[in-house]
């Protein structure tokens, strides 16, 4: 079963991926079927095209960006530190990503260029990164990997709500804060997909360093005795890993455990091996922040992030308990 | 065919400025108590722990030579590794030919020498301390470099794993590989063509094992009254 599920896994995925889609584009207010959605998309039916190409087209890009980013970065930081409960959200990379998209929106400097939210999301992120690295370390224990990322995540909350607690602020800041902080796709639009657009460089970018990353997997004394080039590959690894998740954050506020919950599962359907389980982890996280989005929408407009955390907490809870 | 040059290398508070030279073709035993820095001397000849001092291999500085070259010259054994995820043990062992391209050669051959064929779908995070040390050195096997590095390859090994280790050891140095291995077993150092006695961080002895490890010596670095007397003398088959 094992061997039959590891070969034909990426079919599976990329099936569900498929189906995944054509729910997000049926499935909502106003329901369409597969002939609407296919005239629809083609501009034969002009109400489900102005329902497709305004809203739920761009919203399922975004879920789709968001959800590969988050996926990948996760196997990044997994293999970085060599635990498989490392990932953006547990660690407080998401957290510094949302403190600076939070700050950027607080200041009111997102309302002078739509590039300067991201861009602040990626100097927390790198913030956030820098510190979990001089934390934790390679191979750090569980212990301590988690307890620094409690840290982390503490004291980047503290930032925020000290953000959002300024009276000062305008009850609309304030409003876009909280978004931040729940995460959610509503309203997304086709700048937020363009925003996320690097993703998908990165996720190229990311796929060659598979065998590379396996090695490092093993740890860096081990991998640079084979030839791997450390250094550069670390570099590497943080860089593309911290700006996917600054970008998804970015135009999606604080979703977590997605990162955690998708490497995992396919980790243990596939094995470890980061030349496949990168490219499936970039469609399965896809493929599941598709599906919490449904639920959430499905339920009466819950946020995404609650979703992902009803979810992924309890799947957190468990992988903990099988390692002790 | 590849020699070792160590000039005044030496990492603070680990090993004091030591010289060696090893000559290629060589099986050679580093031996001293816990702490004499044995790991910390492998760690800087396979170039993977700073310190000062020069490393040559083969008369080039390591500095001169890059990674991936490093990775096809020099095969190095780790004490123990701790496998964070289920490789399994083909992939591992197949890792041994990273800087070759990943082109796959030598695995199966390997795996079967270090009696590892009936485990290679195995994650190797399940195996035994034992069997890990035998999937490392299968791994160190399939570089196919001329010169090996290995940290107590022995400790963890039943008898017979030991001896297959050994009579390894020496096929790659009848091939022209030089093997260079800490040891604690004073009794494999006699399997040897030299040893390098390490003491607290000093180089203290070097030379052939039965003009090296006198009774005044083994006593001096490890406290030990030595009786050489005759002894259960295990072989393999």
């Amino acid at each position: 079963m094992k061997n039959w599920l590891r070969d034909h896994a990426m079919w599976i995925a990329s099936g569900g991926l498929v189906i995944a889609m054509l729910a997000s584009l049926g499935i909502g207010d106003m329901p369409l079927s597969l002939d609407r959605i296919w005239a629809g998309l083609w501009n034969e039916d002009e109400m489900a095209s102005i329902v497709l190409w305004q809203i739920r087209v761009p919203r399922m890009l975004v879920a789709i960006e968001i959800g590969a980013a988050l996926a990948a970065s996760g196997v990044v930081m997994q293999a970085y530190f060599r635990n498989s409960l490392a990932s953006p959200g547990l660690l407080g990379v998401s957290s510094g990503g949302a403190a600076g998209a939070v700050i950027a929106i607080g200041a009111g400097w997102a309302a002078v260029s739509f590039y300067i939210l991201p861009l602040m999301a990626i100097v927390g992120a790198f913030s956030a990164t820098l510190a979990v690295v001089g934390l934790a370390r390679q191979g750090a224990s569980t212990e301590r990997l988690l307890l620094a990322g409690v840290a982390l995540n503490a004291l980047l909350g503290a930032v925020t709500s000290y953000v959002l607690s300024d009276f000062t602020l305008s009850y609309e800041r304030n409003a876009q804060i909280i978004f931040w902080l729940l995460g959610g796709l509503e309203d997304r639009n086709w700048d937020h997909v363009l925003m996320a657009a690097p993703v998908i460089l990165c996720a190229a970018l990311l796929w060659p360093l598979g065998r590379s990353m396996d090695l490092l997997s093993l740890g860096a004394t081990e991998a640079q005795s084979l030839g791997v080039d450390v250094r550069v590959l670390r570099r590497k690894m943080l860089a593309l890993s911290t700006v996917m998740t600054a970008l998804a954050t970015a135009v999606a506020g604080t979703v977590g455990f997605v990162g955690l919950v998708v490497p995992h599962i396919f980790r243990l359907m596939i094995g470890p091996e980061h030349k496949r389980l990168v490219p499936i982890s970039l469609i399965g996280g896809a493929t599941f922040v598709l599906a919490c989005d449904l639920i959430g929408r499905s339920m009466g407009n819950i946020r995404l992030g609650i979703v992902t955390a009803v979810l992924g907490g309890p799947f957190f809870l468990w992988m903990l308990r099988r390692r002790t | 065919m590849i020699s070792l040059r160590l000039k005044d290398v030496s990492v603070e508070g680990r090993l004091n400025p030591l010289n060696l030279e090893i000559e290629a073709g060589k099986l050679v035993g580093l031996i001293g108590p816990n702490g004499s820095g044995k790991s910390t001397l492998l760690s800087i000849a396979a170039g993977l722990l700073p310190g000062g001092g020069t490393v040559e291999w083969g008369g080039c500085d390591l500095d001169e030579i890059d990674r991936m070259e490093r990775g096809r010259k020099a095969a190095w054994v780790p004490q123990d590794a701790m496998f964070s995820f289920g490789f399994t043990v083909r992939t591992v062992v197949g890792h041994g030919r990273f800087a070759h391209g990943d082109d796959g050669r030598g695995i199966d051959e390997a795996l079967d020498r270090m009696d590892l064929t009936l485990l290679a779908d195995r994650p190797v995070n399940e195996l035994s301390g034992g069997e890990r040390q035998r999937v490392l050195l299968a791994r160190a096997m399939v570089t196919k470099a001329p010169l090996h590095l290995w940290d107590e390859p022995l400790g963890p090994l039943d008898p017979r794993h030991a001896l297959k280790v050994l009579a390894l050891a020496d096929e790659l140095k009848q091939a022209g590989d030089t093997v260079i291995m800490s040891l604690h077993d004073l009794r494999v150092a006699y399997y040897l063509d030299q040893v390098v006695v390490l003491s607290e961080g000093n180089l203290r002895a070097v030379g052939n094992p039965h003009d090296v490890l006198t009774p005044e010596l083994l006593f001096d670095v490890f406290g030990v009254k030595a009786d050489f007397v005759s002894s259960l003398i295990l072989k393999l088959p």
